[in-house]
């Protein structure tokens, strides 16, 4: 048993430094700005961590007992991989990356989404059915009563509350 | 006898001790039920009942309600709990028996209010933060203190909830406050980690976000969540496999999984004053903004003020949330960092055991 935890903890101390020097190199290079193709990044990496993983299985001590070792090992691992997507997704480049895809998506997805809304319109039009702006429309303008209701309601709170002072204010009558 | 003739198998070999058998026979009993409640939750995925603690609506106005919570009502000061406005349904806070913080709260004899901001639809892309704060919190307030019949009220703020309740408090001066809460709630948006990062106006352009997409669409709110932690869905599966032949935890992970599932749209305008004003420009902290034609000033705050950072929280981390209580104007005020991400804070084991008591320890001496 003990053996077999010795194993399994020799394979996850492997295991965790060759992730935290793989995260380093990378944040390393990104930094320095080597990486402009994250393909290239991404294939290199994992490259790196099939062979660390086949280095550690021939390394490691075997152990009969397969499901205690999983589990540990697994949750190493995903902790690992989560700091490095941590550190990665927490840098200015990444930042930089993400809002040129979000501009990449709404310079396709715009049009894309004012084509699809206009077909449909007309397709109900057709129909003799509301259109989406009509409904839209129909629910701003219940929201819109409400909210005059509410100021009503608002006036007469104010209004009733006057009174009440009113009345307190008034001498009893003798 | 010598091993040669030993037939009866008794003999410990000493790479299967009977330690080492018993933990396969145990295994193998758990990989079945992993089987079986695999299966079920296949063939049977019913939607989990989630919610359950009993109360009756007070007041709603438009997408909103206000909720009042049955409780023995011994405490005398009532609370209003204010979550995050779309994002996500406020039921993770009711989850289920024995793993809800609006039951724990009701138990220890809190009146509990919950505003349930509702789910916002296209018709309402016109709704702003600042409408939030000047048109739907102070009537909520209002009708929960009159359906009390307190004389005073506490008020609750958790996660974008904070922010939201800290404006309308600051605003309206009339609103007899006895004690804020703020629970992971983001004050300093200097200190917000990586959404601070990834909304920044050097990279994020909310005016052509908003003006192309009218709504936050829920599949993005997700996606921008999820990106936060790309490896929890694969941990989370891990755990299930990992905890399947236990149906307790079966019957929890069903809930949580609809609720973590269950995201909600942005109003557009909302969503443009809440990046442009919070993170982009951090006025809330700065002094700068203002609600309604009137200044949002922290210092405006002078009632008892808790201020909950969660340890492990990268959606509002510590430092955060700690701002506030640098920044109130009264003397009665603590912050205090509890072990927990931003949901575990309130929700699940931990939650129990550290943040719920202390929430009810503090808001009952004050109460």
């Amino acid at each position: 048993m003990a053996m077999a935890q010795a194993g399994s903890q020799e394979l996850l101390d492997l295991w965790t430094k060759q992730m935290e020097e793989g995260s380093e190199t990378w944040l390393r290079m990104l930094r320095q700005g080597l990486l402009t193709d994250p393909q290239a990044f991404w294939r290199a990496f994992m490259d790196q961590g099939a062979a660390a993983w086949s280095a550690l299985l021939t390394q490691a001590s075997p152990s009969p007992d397969l499901s205690g070792q999983w589990k540990p090992f697994l949750d190493q691992w995903l902790a690992a991989w989560s700091r490095v997507f941590e550190q990665a997704m927490g840098t200015e480049a990444f930042a930089q990356v993400m809002g040129k895809q979000l501009e990449t998506f709404l310079n396709a997805g715009g049009p894309m989404q004012k084509a699809a809304e206009q077909q449909i319109e007309t397709g109900l039009a057709g129909l003799g059915l509301p259109s989406r702006t009509q409904v839209i429309g129909l629910a701003q303008q219940i929201i819109g009563l409400e909210e005059k209701v509410d100021r009503l309601e608002d006036r007469l709170d104010a209004v009733l509350k006057q009174l009440k002072e009113l009345a307190a204010a008034r001498p009893a009558p003798a | 006898m010598s091993d040669e003739h030993d037939t009866t198998g008794a003999r410990e070999r000493p790479d299967l001790s009977a330690e080492m058998v018993a933990r396969i026979a145990e295994e193998t009993r758990r990989n079945l039920l992993r089987l079986k409640h695999l299966n079920e939750m296949v063939l049977d995925p019913a939607d989990p009942e989630v919610g359950l603690t009993p109360r009756e609506e007070i007041y709603r106005k438009n997408k909103a309600r206000l909720w009042r919570y049955q409780s023995a009502r011994t405490r005398r000061t009532p609370l209003l709990f204010v979550p995050n406005l779309g994002i996500s349904r406020p039921y993770i806070f009711d989850l289920m028996p024995r793993a809800s913080f609006i039951e724990y709260m009701t138990g220890q004899g809190f009146d509990f209010y919950l505003l349930d901001w509702g789910v916002f639809g296209p018709e309402d892309n016109g709704f702003t933060f600042e409408d939030a704060v000047t048109k739907i919190l102070p009537r909520m307030a209002r009708k929960a203190l009159e359906s009390s019949g307190a004389e005073e009220m506490s008020v609750l703020g958790y996660c974008m909830g904070a922010p939201l309740s800290a404006c309308f408090v600051t605003t309206h001066l009339d609103f007899p406050l006895k004690n804020y809460i703020d629970m992971a709630g983001p004050i300093d948006f200097a200190h917000v980690g990586m959404f601070g990062r990834w909304l920044d106006a050097r990279y994020f352009d909310v005016d052509r976000f908003v003006d192309t997409l009218g709504s936050i669409p829920a599949d993005m709110v997700k996606l921008g969540f999820k990106l936060l932690k790309p490896t929890m869905d694969l941990s989370t599966n891990a755990n299930l496999w990992w905890n399947l032949w236990n149906r307790e935890y079966v019957a929890g992970f069903r809930a949580l999984n609809k609720w973590a599932n269950e995201y909600l749209p942005f109003p557009g305008e909302f969503f443009r004053q809440w990046v442009k004003e919070f993170y982009q420009q951090n006025k809330l902290v700065k002094g700068e903004l203002v609600m309604g034609g009137r200044p949002v000033k922290l210092s405006n705050i002078t009632c008892p003020v808790l201020a909950v950072g969660a340890r492990e929280d990268n959606i509002a981390p510590p430092a955060c949330v700690k701002a506030l209580v640098e920044l109130v104007g009264g003397r009665d005020k603590e912050y205090v960092e509890l072990p927990g991400g931003h949901i575990s804070l309130i929700a699940g084991r931990g939650a129990a055991a550290h943040c719920w008591p202390k929430v009810a320890s503090w808001l009952a001496a004050r109460s």
